[in-house]
Formats: C-alpha cells, structure tokens, sequence
C-alpha cells in the first residue's frame, strides 16, 4: 500500500468520524439514502402503466383505501404511483442542475481567481448580472423558450443559479493562491493549468462538495417551482403534482391527499440535503471546524 | 397569463402587487348612489382594448359597441339568421353585385336623425382609410362603392358576389360627430355621452376598471327595461368569480369549466350551462407548403398519409376527452368545425363516413398502410427510415390542454405511434403552428361566428404563409382543390338554404380528409344572481348565449330589481389591508435576507 492511498484512507475516516459527529447530518443522510433507495427500485417493482390517464383505474379524486394507500388524482390514477416515479423526476433534475451548477460555478470561480485583472473583472461582472438577476423568472423563461424536457429544465435552473457558488470559489481561491507553496510551484515553472488544477481545485474541492449539496435542495425546490408555475418537464415530478392539485381544485373538494404527500416529500428531500449540506460544510470548511 | 398569475398569487407573491389597483378602481363604482336605480353589473375577465369601433378587437369591445349602435342588421333572436336592424329591408339586383338598403328612420342619442348618409360614411371611411381598417377591414374588401342615393336608401356594390352581405360586423357611426375626427388610428373616442342609437349610451370609461352605460330613452324599439348597465373588468377569474358571490357584479361570462362549477351551491346564483359557439379541434401537419405550393417546417412525413391521420382519428375517445378534460361540460364533436349551435351550418358524421372510437380499426389502417411495428411496440414508415415518433404542441399554463395531452399520449401508443408534448408560450405556438409549420400535431380552436365563412376560410390554400414566411391565417395547411371550389361556390351563393349544403360538404371534406380532427364544442358557461337579475334572454333564446354571443338581445332583454337603499358592504378595505401587510412583509423579509447575505459574502471575502 503507498503512501498517498494510506494518507487518503485516514482522511477518510476522519471525515467519517467527524461527520458522525454531526447528529443532524445523520438523520439528512438516512433520509436521502431512503429516498433514492425508492427512486432506484421504483422501476424494478411497479408498473409505469398506472401513470398512462388512458388505464388508470381508479375513481376520480377518491380518498385513501386499500387499492390506493394514498388515494387518486383528478384522473383515477394512484397517488402512491405518482410519487414514487415522481421522485425519479424531481431527484433526478435536481442533481443534474445542482451538477452543472456547480460545474459552471467552479471554473468561472477558479478562473476569475486565478486570472488577475480583466479577466476576473469581466467574469465578475458577468457572475454580478447573474446574482441579481430574479433567478426564478429567468429559468420560468429559459424554459417556456426552449420547451419542456427534463434537459431544457436542468439547464434553465442550472444556468441561473451557478453565480453565488462562483463567488464563493473565487473567494476560496484567492486565499489558497496566496498560500507559500503555490508560489513556491509557479517559481518551480508550475503554468496556469497546473496551479489550478493540481493546487486550487484541491483545496476548494471540499468547499464545492458542501455547497452542492445545499445547491441540490435550491434545485429540487427551484423544479417544483417552475414545475408548480406550468413549466414542467412533461414527466410526473411532485411540484407538477402540486400543480394539478391546484389546477384541479383538491383543496376546494378537500382532497388533502393530493396536497399533502407531494409536499411533505418536498419537505422532507429539501430538509435532508440542507442537513448534509450543513453537516458536510462544517466538517469540510476549515473556518466552521469546531462551530457546530 | 391569466392561469400564470392565478398560481403565482396562490403562491403568496403577487398578492401585494396585483390587489390593489383593481379594487380601489371597483370600489368606486360601488360607493355611488344607487338607490331606487335598476343596475345590471356585468364582470369581464378582460378589459376593453379601444372605446373607437374601428379599432376595438376584443370580445367584450365589441360586444359593448353592439349595445351603443346599430348595425345594419343583427341575428334573428331564435334562427340566428339575419334580421333587420337599421335596415329595414333590403333588396339584391339580378346580378347580385348590387344591394339595397332601405334605412330606419330613427334618431341619434343628440337628436340628430339617422340617414343612409351615415352608414355610407362609416363604410366608407373603412374602405378608404387605413387607420380605419384595424377592426373590420377585410368585411369591407370586396366593395366597389358605397353611395346613400337620398337620406334613406344605402347602396353598395361588389366587385364578386357576397354571401355575407347581411352579416357585416360593422357599427355605423354618426357622421356628423365622427368626420371631425383627423386621425382615426390615434383616436381614443373618450367624449361621453358617447352619441349613439342602440339600446344603451356610454357614459363613462375608467381605463382598466369599468365602463358605465345608460338606457337610451329614445332606442326605437323601446328603452330597455333596466336604467343602468356596467361593465366591470377583472384581471382574473378567480377575483371575478369572488365578486360575483359577494354581490359586488351580477353576472359572469365566458367561465371555464373549474370556475363555472367553483359557484355550485349558493341559492343565490344560476349556473348557465348551454351550448357554445366554440369547436376545439387538433392540427395534424398535412404536409405544409408555402402559398406558393414551396415545402416548409418538419411536420412528420408519415401525416402527408390520409391514412395515417384517419388512423389517428379512430384512436381518440372523445367522449373520454369531454368527461375526463372538459368535466362532461362538453359535446363531442362527430362533426367538423362548425358547433352544434348553429343548426343551419352544422354537420354531423353519419353511417360509414363516421370515424368512431375503435383502436383495433386504426391498427388495422396502419398495418395495411405498410406501417410496421417495431421490438418497442412503435411503428416506422414503409421504406423503414423513420420511426412514427411525433410532438404535440400546445399552449403553457393550460391544464386542460395538458390532460388532453396525457389521453392522447396514451391512445397514440396503443397504435403504435411514440408522442412527446411540446409545450410552447402563446407567440411561439401561433408562429409554429400558424408560418413556420414546426409541428406535427397541435391543439387549436375557433369561436365560429353566425356567418361561418371566416371559420372556413383559415383552411384555404390562400391561407398558408407567402414564401417570405409571413402568416396568412391558415389553421392547417390545408390545400384541396374540392375544397376550394366548394367554398369559392358559398361565397356567391345567395340562397341560405342551397349555402348551407355547399357549407356542410366542406365540413364533411374536412372531416374525412382530417386535416383537422373536431374533439368536442365546449359548452357556454356563465353564472348570474337570480336575487338581482330577474329576467334574462339567450341569444337564441332556445339554450343560448348571454354575454359573447351576437346580437344585444340579452342585454336589452334584462329586467332587474332596484337597489335598495342603504350602504354598500365595503369588503374592498379588508383586501387592501391585507396586501399592504402582505407587502410589507415581503420587504421586510427580502430586506432581512440580503442583509444576511451581505454579512455572509463580506465573510467570505475576508479570511
């Protein structure tokens, strides 16, 4: 066993340790684990079918019985259904915005602080336009522009919401460039692409783990917005759940069982993620340890 | 953007913004004396675009103009034919390019008579200035001349024969007020009392808020039996439907069926369920071309097949499609474009030319048709090159178009046809659908008027976009010789009845040849308080229109019961109250959270 593997083995577990340690990061990890488990085994275990308006079987908007734990929507169709395939939508978006997000965030934050001068100011300006741009109604945009689509919806929350983890890396760069030792590479003949990559992206890595994790949440909570407000990716997500709850008026005919699951599944996935998030920031980021 | 707005303040985040300016507005109209007075409150989810009828386009614009002037003739209460109204009677010459008009002779609100030289001056002005042509331009067309050959007799003529003659949607104006006016275009008509001759006067218009009319004492049929009549403008059901069960207006129309079915259960209110005037209808992209017969868009070769879209037409349930998506307050349409409202125009699929519900029927058509199946159960053409994979378009923030797309999803698989929805915002959707021909199937729909001619004309070869891309009106890139000689025949033919028969071949083309599929006529849905509004007729008075249909007769059929006295309920405080509240705290809270931001970057930057 080398060294390197050794050294990253112990990091390992101390991470674990200390994340352990964080009791409210436990409960946010158990429940995102439990929420992925039935989003990966969903396919494996019901039928897609009951999704199709033209087969559903059930009454419209009947309440809870044992053929439909979770009651029918304004079609007949099982709400329990619903929420599971929508839970493959909604979590599914909600990473891969989070995902390029930070993708974005990261190389205009690593760049804009790596590169002095105009070229940060230019990439700041830009980042600046962006975080005070109303995010929401620029993705409602983006996406009535280019059309439903799980893909068009990830860009359009994607695209607006990489400019706070920009800043936050650009902060976190020029602190670690002012570090000794990357001088000491640039003076060993060390270009641009190695500084920042082998010295930068490092050392902000952790800082970009945590702030994804937070950005997850945003996302889930940005598609169900957007999902809520008619722009949709055409497939059953929660917020377009909440969305028909609405259209079809569940709450004026006390159908609280269209309202409430989608929601509290919301809830609960947006809660899980910001405890990860919290847990994981103050394990990972050197001026939180020890603040918990 | 009304549904858009409708969510957004259920979400909390307009309720600030988009309180406030209606109700103060509304309130006012509330707050005047009113006692002892007979006043109908009619709600408009809609405001008036121009109080000048040369310009005016919206529903509830034109509609007001049908109460303030006459026209030359108006829809036969019961037949929906045309009646006399400003004019008497009329005669056409053996060559049918000359028509006769004999004028009523009747006074304007300011005393002035009526003559023939007013209705010749009106239709002049739109023949001749631009400015004037915005509202009712292509009516006017085909004229040669309008001449008034004394004060009571009107004659125009026609370069070809006009079936439409009788049904010209045109106000005429009082010259004697109107020739002053300079630029027609520009001219907002806001002098009140506006000087009319129909039933009822305009005296005053609060942009955005309301529009108030009088009886006209001197209308020649009679005064109406009410004194006063106001138009109240909201900027979305949901307010309006509110509204309506406080009192603050008497009635509401054009609903949509969860509103309509939202006023269930109060005593107080009628719930008016009656046949409507609009057919919805889907798109299939027959092949689109230019005017000049030149290729465009991406439509889906395989819909060029007539067999394919026949096979489409087998696989919809449209009586599913009325339950499920309109909440049964539909009719399925076993017809064409024209609505069940309109007996003398409408046509209905009988025996083997029926295209019923029936799956198995449609696999059958496909298979013959050469059209394979594939391992995933989706079909690909004849020569095996491309799969039968189409998009459906339709509008954003539409629930009901969102459902149908759901049903038809799932009825397109079962004969092997893949179909993905494209939702688009309202401007892409017309260019898409209606120049550019990006589409393979999409959703559409027409309010078809009394005299359809206009319905007919959006499938005309004419009709399809110049070959610099600009959009001719066509509702389906139609183009079929029958088809055209058909309706060029109707365009000259004078005699209602053999018109008819000319109107309904065209339907039964369209029908077979499915450039367009009719799903169902959605019903006419409008709601009124019996406490206030006593006596009201439809528009035809057999299960008819109220508010949106042709004709005043609704409006001057209305009998009410007077106000009594005392004060108004002021509930419009409350609502204010609580936006400002409401905004405030969003203030606060956006305030409170860019604070903490601030603190957090400055943070940041630090180390």
């Amino acid at each position: 066993m080398s060294e390197a593997t050794a050294r990253r083995r112990g990091a390992l577990a101390r991470f674990w340790r200390d994340y352990r340690a964080q009791r409210a990061g436990l409960y946010g990890a158990a429940i995102l684990a439990a929420a992925v488990l039935a989003a990966l085994v969903t396919p494996l275990v019901t039928d897609p079918a009951g999704l199709d308006v033209t087969r559903a079987t059930g009454e419209k908007m009947a309440p809870p019985s044992p053929e439909f734990p979770l009651g029918t929507d304004e079609s007949g169709r099982s709400i329990l259904l619903t929420i599971l395939w929508g839970s493959r939508v909604s979590l599914l978006i909600g990473f891969l915005s989070a995902l390029l997000s930070m993708v974005i965030g990261t190389v205009v934050g690593i760049t804009a602080g790596h590169f002095r001068g105009w070229p940060s100011a230019v990439l700041m300006r830009i980042t600046d336009w962006f975080l005070v741009l109303p995010s929401l109604v620029l993705a409602l945009v983006l996406a009535a522009i280019l059309g439903g689509g799980t893909s068009t919806i990830v860009l359009a929350i994607g695209v607006t919401s990489w400019a706070s983890t920009a800043r936050l890396i650009r902060a976190q760069t020029l602190a670690v460039e002012a570090r000794p030792y990357v001088e000491r590479s640039r003076v060993l003949g060390g270009g641009h692409w190695h500084v920042m990559t082998r010295h930068v992206l490092p050392n902000v890595a952790p800082l970009v783990l945590a702030n994804t994790t937070l950005t997850v949440a945003s996302a889930i909570v940005t598609e169900s917005t957007l999902a809520f407000l008619g722009a949709d990716s055409g497939q059953a997500s929660w917020g377009s759940m909440l969305r028909g709850s609405y259209d079809w008026g569940a709450v004026t005919s006390g159908a609280w069982w269209y309202v409430l699951p989608p929601g509290l599944c919301i809830v609960a996935v947006v809660l899980a993620f910001t405890l990860c998030g919290r847990a994981l920031e103050a394990v990972l980021n050197p001026r939180l340890r020890g603040v918990s | 953007m009304t549904r858009l707005g409708a969510r957004l303040a259920a979400l909390g985040l307009a309720l600030s913004l988009a309180a406030l300016p209606a109700t103060s507005a509304q309130a006012q109209v509330l707050r005047e004396p009113a006692e002892g007075k007979r006043i109908v409150r009619l709600g408009a989810i809609q405001a008036i675009d121009s109080m000048n009828p040369f310009l005016a386009v919206r529903v509830v614009s034109t509609s007001v103009h049908r109460w303030m002037y006459a026209y030359l003739t108006t829809p036969d209460s019961k037949t929906l034919a045309p009646s006399p109204d400003l004019a008497e009677s009329w005669e056409t010459s053996a060559d049918k390019l000359t028509w006769t008009f004999k004028i009523r002779d009747t006074k304007w609100s300011d005393g002035a008579p009526v003559t023939a030289h007013d209705a010749a001056w009106t239709l002049n002005k739109i023949m001749t200035d631009d400015g004037a042509k915005t509202a009712n331009g292509p009516a006017v067309e085909n004229f040669a001349s309008v001449t008034a050959s004394d004060d009571r007799t009107l004659v125009i003529t026609t370069r070809k024969p006009q079936a439409s003659m009788l049904e010209l949607p045109i106000p005429i104006m009082p010259r004697h007020v109107w020739e002053k006016v300079g630029d027609i275009a520009g001219f907002e008509a806001e002098q009140y009392p506006a000087v009319g001759n129909g039933p009822y006067i305009a005296v005053e218009h609060k942009k955005n808020a309301y529009v108030k009319l009088k009886a006209n004492p001197g209308y020649w049929r009679g005064a109406p039996k009410i004194d006063e009549l106001h138009v109240i403008f909201y900027e979305n059901p949901e307010a309006a439907n509110v509204g309506l069960k406080k009192g603050d207006i008497d009635w509401i129309g054009r609903l949509a069926g969860p509103h309509f079915e939202a006023l269930a259960g109060d005593p107080d209110i009628v719930q008016w369920n009656t046949q409507g005037r609009r057919a919805s209808y889907l798109q299939l992209n027959p092949g689109a071309a230019t005017a000049d017969g030149e290729e465009i868009g991406d439509g889906h070769p395989a819909l060029k097949d007539p067999k394919v879209r026949q096979a489409i037409h087998h696989a919809i349930d449209k009586q599913a499609l009325v339950e499920q998506v309109q909440n049964g307050l539909a009719v399925p349409a076993d017809g064409s474009i024209v609505p069940p409202m309109y007996k003398d125009f409408f046509w209905q699929a009988e025996g083997d030319v029926r295209v019923a519900f029936d799956p198995a029927r449609a696999n059958e058509i496909l298979d013959d048709a050469g059209y394979r199946k594939g391992a995933d159960g989706i079909r690909t053409m004849p020569d095996g090159n491309r799969k039968l994979e189409m998009r459906f378009s339709i509008h954003t923030e539409d629930p009901v178009e969102d459902k149908l797309a759901q049903f038809l999803t799932g009825w397109l698989k079962d004969i092997g046809i893949g179909l993905t929805t494209r939702k688009l915002d309202s401007n892409k959707f017309t260019e898409e659908t209606g120049s550019t021909a990006l589409y393979d199937i999409a959703i559409s729909g027409w309010s078809v008027n009394p005299d359809p001619e206009e319905v007919f004309a959006t499938h005309l070869c004419s009709r399809r976009p110049t070959a610099a891309g600009e959009g001719g009106g066509t509702e389906s890139f139609y183009c079929d010789e029958e088809y055209e000689r058909l309706y060029q025949a109707q365009l000259v033919e004078l005699d209602r009845a053999k018109r008819a028969e000319l109107i309904r071949r065209m339907q039964q083309k369209l029908y077979t040849d499915a450039p367009v599929i009719a799903l169902y006529y959605p019903n006419n849905l409008e709601g009124y308080r019996s406490d206030r509004i006593t006596s009201i007729t439809p528009i035809p008075e057999d299960k008819g229109i109220l508010y949106g249909g042709s004709g005043y007769w609704p409006v001057y059929s209305l009998q009410a019961v007077a106000t009594p006295a005392g004060p108004a309920a002021g509930g419009s405080s409350a609502g204010a109250v609580i936006g400002i509240v409401a905004g405030a705290v969003v203030v606060l809270g956006a305030g409170g959270y860019l604070l903490a931001r601030r603190r957090r970057a400055a943070a940041d930057d630090r180390e």
